[in-house]
């Protein structure tokens, strides 16, 4: 078995060994990049997709003389067309930062120390297969539990089905969009996916709920968004902070933190009392209309006026303006939803009134999937596990996706042994660290592993805790699985593949699973030898060539993206258990909680304290990005927002370096104050994803502060497990004058 | 002739430096450096009553550009396309021209030891692409083409949308860059990052008409000692440098 698969070897088996005619023929055509001289040097340009953050926007790499000189947006991908935002261009400065990690180590120091040994891949490999048959025999597959984040992981994922275990989790669902996706889901019958299917260009209004487009980018949604600003759209914005999108905005809203649902609850309220509701489109498809009318009706504008702080005239306004633009309403759903523990029920609102005025499935608000039926290798059955999940999605939080799974849960079964035992964890291209709240658990339950296994590509910190770490080719460097994305107006499947080789001892994520699966014995479940068998099993159905992806990078279909163009090949138009639109869920019921959502307050801050909020910022992506050299060099580090009269009280100066402490007495690294108007004076504001705590990040190390550090309080959603995390609060202390 | 312009739509940009390290990539520019700046002006006022976004910085390739003044080489230069140019060939790396701009739109390369700024990407646009920034531009913000062409989209927007300048009473040397935006914005833009004066190391006309034929006397003379010493080296044969 080689050890190593490198592009070329892609590219040589695929024309020799193409698993079918039609294939072979088609490599034949079409060269994989679009080859040309420039001067004495040969270049390339290959199509992939970006993994800088998870959008997987179109890239064309230009490759010289085995180097990537330079990435740009591919024009031919559907959904991005060409726009690659800052991180995307600066992804050449991950594949070639002297950081990364270079070779498979053995931990020989402290868990957290950050002693290692250098090892082969097959010592790496027989070390792994041994420990996980090691742990199945003596506690059970169950007892190893995988953390993956990205589409690269579904080879992993493969892999821990067929070892047997059901505890796999991502932060995607629990410290993120889960909320969204159930309360959408209990509401029309499905969820929303990502990329999130906002008609942004074609509304006439759109509504943000705390989402920063802008800050938060992802390329074409910010086409789209700035399209609509053109094109004359209005623009509501309900954020306590000032952001890049409410500066843009006909309305700003600064609401009072954790009050959302109060003024949600205001405008169905208006709605419906001004007889404003589009009321053919929820006769025709819609339930349970009384009861939410009778629900609302004492939620009036002035009602959440004392709650939300926002003035009854603008609530009714607002409200107003929506019904005028209905149904070309965008209310962008939102992406990152784990804010109070409520979130489910927020979510729900936010439904409710995309259905109140009529905009779902329809053009302008939010459109339909199409899906695109890809092929899937013949895999033996997955063994079923012997014991349910340990964390408690699908039975103590009944509507947490069994598929995408509850990180703390796991955590917590790590903890305390129950359900049973885990005792091992494989963290695929997650930060445990970064992305759960109260670390100082984490910490804690990595201690008790007997194995924790870390695969990435930057020696992040929770790398210092592994007893094995296995270094990971970028993903300028490997191939995964294609996008099949069905969440666009344009359904289309787009490749990403090895544009250079592996550099140092990397190797890329399917390889790694692909041999540790045969050392486990578990070969069968991937049958195949090369990528790009894989990928023609994927594609064929399609009816697109693996040539022409790896020519052109994508290849979109026709969608059908509203409701007067569904078939009856789509399915039903709303697949809830009535086939209607819930307003009132007779699952939320049956389930003991509210079918209708209610407000329930939030805990104010104690005197002295503010709220800590946190957000994005558009040149780094979580916690991945801050040792990117350009990226590092235009924003190094994150600054603390606090109001300008808050700041005065304080005495605070612009720029002035201070630390925050948390209720709990967690405190922060030292962090610049950014003195600003734009942000109401009960909260705090910083980017996320900063303050890296391992020094083998040279660029990145201890600049900036983490907010997840500061995070020691959570409110769990108990319909679905979600993790709350703005319901912590922070207080100013300023070294300079203390010391 | 042309007369290549940009305009920035303020209202569409998000600020989220698509173009700043896309030009990075495409010019090879230092770590730490850029050709195309995006900054954030504000908030400014009182809550719920304020003002913010974003302003995008480059050479303004004005009309009346101050940096020609200021190179004593001749390095840098007006095309015939009214883009202003550097010629690294030319350019000694004395900084005039840096502190000439009133846009600050010029550094000093401290790799190359060049002065380098936006281009508008010359190289590209003789190959009949869009400079850098406006194709990666995430927001479609960005807009470049000829302002003699009344079919051009830039041409469009500032004639008849009324895209605006940077410029102050004090500092109107016709900068060719424009912006468009609601007007509370553009204005706090434009304030927050007006022109300074330019300074210029001694009156422009010294420069033009004592020192720059000066320097261009010394740097022939330096080619002229050159060619000497080349000349030299043929007649001695290059035995004694074998050592």
């Amino acid at each position: 078995m080689s050890s190593k698969w490198t592009r070329r070897d892609w590219i040589r088996r695929s024309t020799v060994a193409g698993t079918a005619a039609t294939v072979a023929a088609a490599e034949a055509a079409t060269s994989p990049g679009r080859p040309g001289w420039q001067g004495a040097s040969r270049v390339e340009q290959i199509a992939t997709n970006c993994e800088m953050c998870f959008w997987r926007c179109g890239v064309l790499a230009e490759v010289r003389e085995g180097k990537v000189v330079k990435l740009q947006g591919n024009p031919e991908h559907p959904l991005t067309e060409g726009r690659l935002c800052a991180r995307g261009n600066a992804g050449t400065q991950l594949l070639y930062d002297p950081d990364r990690l270079k070779r498979p180590m053995l931990r020989t120091g402290a868990r957290g120390e950050g002693k290692f040994r250098e090892i082969t891949w097959d010592q790496a490999l027989d070390f792994l297969a041994d420990r996980m048959t090691l742990l199945k025999q003596k506690y059970g597959p169950e007892s190893l539990a995988f953390f993956p984040h990205g589409v690269a992981s579904g080879f992993f994922s493969t892999l821990m089905k067929a070892f047997g275990t059901p505890n796999s989790a991502e932060p995607a669902f629990s410290q993120c969009r889960g909320p969204r996706e159930v309360g959408y889901a209990l509401t029309f019958g499905r969820g929303l996916g990502s990329p999130e299917p906002v008609d942004l260009e074609e509304s006439k209004l759109i509504v943000l709920i705390g989402s920063h487009i802008g800050e938060n980018v992802f390329t074409s949604q910010v086409t789209s968004f700035s399209t609509a600003l053109e094109r004359g759209a209005r623009l509501i914005v309900v954020d306590p902070r000032f952001s890049v999108a409410a500066a843009k905005a006909d309305w700003w809203l600064p609401i009072r933190p954790g009050t959302d649902i109060a003024l949600l609850l205001a405008w169905m309220n208006v709605l419906i009392a001004e007889n404003q509701y589009d009321r053919d489109y929820i006769a025709q498809y819609a339930q349970g209309m009384p009861e939410l009318a009778a629900h609302v009706r004492e939620f009036t504008p002035e009602w959440a006026e004392g709650i939300t702080e926002i003035p009854a005239a603008r609530i009714r306004e607002t409200a107003l303006a929506m019904a005028d633009a209905k149904p070309a309403v965008a209310l962008h759903p939102g992406r990152h939803a784990t804010w109070y523990g409520d979130d489910t029920q927020r979510s729900r609102a936010m439904a409710l009134v995309t259905a109140l005025l009529g905009a779902w499935g329809r053009k302008g608000g939010i459109f339909l999937p199409t899906a695109i039926h890809a092929g899937a290798p013949k895999l033996p059955p997955f063994p079923t596990p012997a014991r349910e999940r340990a964390d408690g999605a699908g039975t103590r939080y009944p509507l947490a996706s069994e598929e995408q799974g509850l990180t703390l849960g796991l955590i917590d079964a790590t903890l305390s042994g129950k359900p049973y035992p885990i005792k091992g964890w494989i963290v695929y291209g997650q930060n445990v660290l970064e992305s759960i709240p109260l670390q100082a658990r984490t910490r804690k339950a990595i201690d008790q592993l007997d194995l924790m296994v870390v695969v990435d590509v930057l020696p992040v910190d929770q790398v210092n805790y592994a007893d094995l770490v296995l270094p990971e080719a970028t993903y300028l460097e490997r191939y995964d699985a294609p996008a099949i994305v069905a969440s666009a107006k344009k359904p289309f499947v787009a490749i990403r593949q090895p544009v250079v080789d592996p550099l140092y001892d990397t190797r890329p994520g399917w390889w790694i699973a692909k041999q540790l699966a045969g050392r486990l014995g578990l070969g069968d479940y991937f049958p195949y030898d090369t990528p790009e068998q894989h990928l023609a099993t994927l594609v064929k159905p399609l009816g697109v060539t693996t040539g022409f992806l790896r020519a052109h990078g994508a290849a979109a279909f026709e969608g059908r993206p509203y409701l007067d163009q569904r078939t009856p090949a789509d399915g039903p138009l709303f697949p809830t258990a009535s086939g209607k639109i819930e307003l009132h869920s007779a699952m939320l019921q049956q389930l003991g909680f509210d079918a209708l959502p209610r407000y329930t307050p939030p805990a104010d801050p104690p005197l002295g304290y503010f709220r800590l909020l946190y957000g994005r910022a558009p040149v780094h992506s979580f916690a991945r990005s801050e040792n990117n050299a350009w990226l590092d060099a235009l924003m190094p580090e994150n600054q603390v927002w606090i109001n300008s009269e808050a700041a005065r009280d304080l005495h605070l100066e612009d720029g002035r370096r201070i630390v925050l402490e948390n209720q709990d007495g967690a405190r922060s690294l030292p962090v610049a104050v950014r003195i600003t108007p734009g942000i109401r004076r009960d909260c705090v504001y910083m980017v996320h994803g900063f303050g890296h705590r391992s020094r083998a990040l040279h660029l990145a190390y201890h600049k900036g502060t983490s907010d997840t550090q500061l995070m020691t309080r959570i409110d769990i959603d108990p319909i679905m497990g979600g993790t709350g995390m703005r319901v912590n609060f922070v207080r100013v202390l300023d070294p300079e004058r203390e010391a | 002739m042309a007369r290549y312009a940009m305009v920035i739509d303020l209202q569409k940009c998000v600020g989220c430096q698509a173009c700043t390290v896309a030009c990075n990539s495409e010019w090879e520019v230092p770590v730490g450096y850029a050709r195309t700046h995006v900054h954030y002006a504000g908030p400014a006022g009182v809550i719920p009553h304020l003002v913010a976004g974003p302003y995008v910085a480059q050479c303004n390739h004005c009309s009346h550009p101050t940096c020609v003044r200021a190179c004593p080489t001749g390095a840098t230069y007006q095309t015939d396309q009214g883009s202003v140019v550097v010629n690294r060939d030319l350019c000694i790396g004395c900084g005039f021209c840096v502190e000439a701009c009133p846009y600050g739109a010029r550094f000093l390369d401290p790799v190359r030891n060049k002065v380098d700024k936006c281009d508008f990407c010359a190289a590209r646009v003789e190959k009949g692409l869009q400079p850098a920034c406006v194709i990666t531009c995430t927001a479609h913000a960005k807009f470049f083409g000829d302002l003699e062409d009344a079919s051009s989209s830039v041409s469009q927007m500032v004639y008849e949308k009324g895209a605006r300048r940077n410029e102050t009473p004090a500092v109107h040397i016709g900068p060719n860059v424009y912006y468009l935006g609601r007007k509370a914005n553009v204005d706090l833009a434009l304030a927050s990052f007006a022109p300074r004066p330019p300074r210029l190391a001694a009156p422009g006309r010294f420069w033009r008409d004592a020192v720059k034929p000066l320097v261009l006397a010394a740097i022939g003379a330096t080619f002229l000692g050159q060619a000497i010493a080349f000349f030299n080296q043929l007649v001695k044969g290059e035995g004694q440098f074998d050592d």
